[in-house]
């Protein structure tokens, strides 16, 4: 024991002198998890979407261009739009200097030509900068053009009496006739009032709740599904490396002059597997801490979670003692190991949500630990003991050990 | 001390060392010459207990030597490889490396401070190895050998590849651990290096000995003749065709290959006789030197070929 502990403390010395290697490998799922929220995460950690500057240019100045541009000051819209009313000339400008998300134009004789049914079009500038907002507005108005078309169409008789009524003198103008007219679009409206109250097209904001997630999800909550898997690809990939030793000192002559020395093999092994263990748990709780520092990842209980990365970190250095006991050299273990830890995250869910995968990769899925770590960690984050992860991690793992202990006790035999 | 008695290994149809057998007493520092593949490094693994599968008998001090893992204590290994780690300094390597045998750690340190200064490393103990010039590194393999002051030192051509200066130093070396005491084992085909720091030479060749003593026993073998080396554009069968009947008055071919033959001569005079054979025969002479008896021509004489070869 005196010599396995004295291996296992010059190996923690060795890869605390060269840490690159390790800092890289624990640094990269943290910078992707960060990458990753913040591209497909929510904007904000609220629900509401930024509010999106919109220039109007007015050419109409009517009863329909009026209506267009009250319905942004509806509620829900005043909060999603910050619109400006403006001239062509200073729209544009404003639109060159990247002022807005889009400039909505509306055209001269915009209400005539609508009352009288004849085809309008609306121009909508989208800045080209930007990526999502212009196109919200486009999609705004498009439904606002529906809305008004089919108001227009519905109310076809009173406004065509509207309509006659607008070319006729004010001091002329029939307004005892306003009265049928009105009465119509009163009963019209009254039949159609179960439609429209409430309106029949409004917006909503629609979140998808993950499992585990609070009433509303935030990127803290995206973090919290993308780190595990992250940080399991990466625990894979740190473990190979400081499991390399086993090759790269028989090929160097280290392990020959070892076994020249009182020290056993089964010490020396013991060491090596050990030490892989722990460095791996080291190396996850280093994730947690900076993923609840950095990202506020929620984990669940600490204990459950623990359990959970030291038995996939057993499962892992078994599995990595297993293969660089079976490989030849260097060259092997490195072009064996990079493919094998990519398969498992790909199928494992490292790199896709499993909900998103076909049923075949599921199925493959559970043969990576990788699967069930995640899933282990999704049920401690809801609270929950992750029991049927650590009973396939820690058997498959005992029965790794169990093949690796006899191979590398052959390899050790210089 | 030491006792090998018929030991035989072999590499599936080579026959690495072939009923090998030598005794070595303590203090003594045995020089093992050979050339590449005559069986040194086999011989050195056996002894270290890496290689396993062989047949003969090997005791120490009476007592066979791997039978139990504490004789592993009292060996001292200098691999030809430099194996220790890069990363770490050389205070750090030794501690480890020592660690391993059973010495208390407080004896371990300060002999580990006393071997940096034997191998004048003290100065930069705490530097990572990674920056040591080769010289260094090989000083580094050779104070890790001695760090738990073994009883018998096994040094696989541990001069390999660096300068002049540091080989002299370990040399040096060399020759104070077996002043004091420890049987030495040392592997290499510079033969200057035997010369001056080995009490016995052995010269081996095919896995066995084929002569062993001082210095001056194994001039003996030759005689106190001179060696004339001759490089030319000659076939080895047309070149001892060449010297027919004159092989045997006083002229003895010690090796003759195509292109370079080495021949001892009791008398110089007699080169000339020599050189009017291959010219009628019209065989090219492009160089002629003539050496005095060594170690080298002992070598020749041995082996047929030269320790390079």
């Amino acid at each position: 024991m005196r010599r396995l502990r004295l291996v296992l403390a010059n190996d923690v010395r060795r890869h605390l002198k060269a840490p690159l290697a390790i800092l890289i490998y624990m640094a990269v799922p943290l910078f992707m998890t960060g990458l990753i929220g913040v591209i497909f995460g929510p904007r904000t950690e609220g629900r509401e979407l930024p509010s999106i500057p919109v220039l109007v240019v007015d050419n109409d100045k009517g009863l329909a261009s009026k209506l267009l541009v009250g319905a942004f000051d509806a509620d829900q819209l005043k909060k999603m739009f910050r619109v400006t009313v403006t001239d062509e000339a200073d729209g544009n400008r404003r639109m060159a200097g990247g002022k807005a998300s889009a400039m909505v134009v509306i055209p001269r004789s915009f209400t005539l030509d609508l009352l009288e049914a004849k085809p309008v079009t609306l121009l909508v500038v989208k800045n080209p900068a930007e990526q999502f907002l212009p196109d919200v507005v486009e999609e705004f108005m498009n439904t606002l053009a529906v809305m008004l078309s089919g108001v227009v169409q519905a109310f076809a008789e009173e406004v065509k009496g509207v309509r006659a009524m607008l070319d006729l003198k004010v001091d002329g103008f029939p307004w005892e006739a306003l009265g049928p007219q009105f009465g119509k679009a009163q009963k019209k409206v009254v039949a159609a009032s179960k439609y429209l109250n409430p309106l029949l097209i409004r917006f909503k904001t629609e979140e998808t709740k993950a499992a585990g997630a609070g009433a509303s999800f935030t990127r803290a909550d995206l973090f919290s599904i993308i780190l595990p898997g992250m940080a399991v690809m990466f625990l894979l990939f740190i473990v190979q490396t400081l499991m390399r030793d086993i090759i790269s000192e028989r090929e160097d002559g280290k392990l020959r002059r070892m076994m020249t020395t009182p020290l056993r093999p089964i010490e020396l092994i013991g060491a090596r597997i050990f030490g892989g263990w722990v460095m791996g748990i080291a190396v996850l709780l280093v994730m947690v801490a900076a993923g609840t520092l950095v990202f506020r990842v929620h984990w669940g209980p600490f204990g459950y979670f623990l359990v959970l990365g030291a038995v996939a970190s057993f499962w892992t250095a078994a599995f990595f003692a297993l293969l660089h006991a079976l490989v030849r050299n260097r060259n092997q273990a490195g072009a064996l190991s990079a493919p094998i830890i990519l398969a498992f995250s790909l199928f494992g869910g490292s790199m896709m949500n499993p909900e998103a995968m076909p049923k075949a990769m599921l199925a493959v899925g559970v043969l990576t630990p990788n699967r069930w770590f995640i899933d282990g960690a999704a049920l401690v984050r809801e609270g929950r003991f992750p029991l049927a992860s650590l009973v396939v991690l820690f058997a498959s793992g005992l029965v790794l050990l169990a093949l690796a202990v006899p191979a590398l006790r052959r390899r050790t035999s210089v | 001390m030491l006792e090998i008695k018929n030991l035989t290994k072999s590499y599936g149809d080579v026959l690495a060392l072939d009923r090998f057998s030598l005794d070595l007493k303590k203090g003594e520092v045995l020089g093992l010459l050979g050339p590449n593949g005559a069986g040194k490094t086999t011989l050195i693994s056996i002894l270290a207990g890496t290689i396993r599968d062989f047949t003969g008998a090997v005791t120490f001090e009476g007592r066979n030597l791997f039978a139990d893992r504490s004789m592993k204590n009292r060996l001292g290994i200098v691999p030809q490889d430099m194996a220790f780690y890069e990363e770490l300094s050389a205070m750090d390597n030794l501690l480890f490396w020592g660690g391993l045998y059973d010495v208390p750690r407080a004896e371990l340190k300060r002999r580990a401070a006393q071997l940096l200064e034997l191998v004048e490393l003290a100065a930069r103990a705490k530097e990572p190895v990674k920056n040591y010039s080769g010289g260094m590194k090989r000083r580094l393999n050779t104070a890790i050998g001695l760090l738990h002051k073994p009883d018998l030192l096994l040094l696989d051509e541990p001069t390999v590849g660096i300068d002049v200066q540091a080989k002299v130093s370990i040399l040096d070396i060399i020759r104070g651990v077996g002043a004091a005491g420890t049987a030495v084992i040392f592997t290499t085909h510079q033969l200057a290096e035997v010369e001056g720091t080995c009490s016995r030479i052995a010269i081996m060749d095919h896995g066995r000995i084929l002569a062993q003593g001082t210095l001056d026993e194994l001039i003996r073998i030759v005689g106190e003749r001179d060696i004339v080396e001759i490089t030319g554009v000659f076939a080895a069968a047309a070149f001892s065709e060449a010297l027919g009947d004159i092989a045997g008055g006083g002229i003895e071919p010690l090796s003759v290959a195509d292109n370079l033959a080495a021949l001892a001569v009791a008398d110089t005079e007699q080169i000339p006789r020599v050189m009017d054979r291959l010219f009628r025969r019209k065989l090219a002479v492009t160089d002629l030197k003539i050496k005095s008896p060594g170690l080298e021509t002992v070598f020749l004489k041995l082996t047929g070929r030269s320790l390079r070869d």
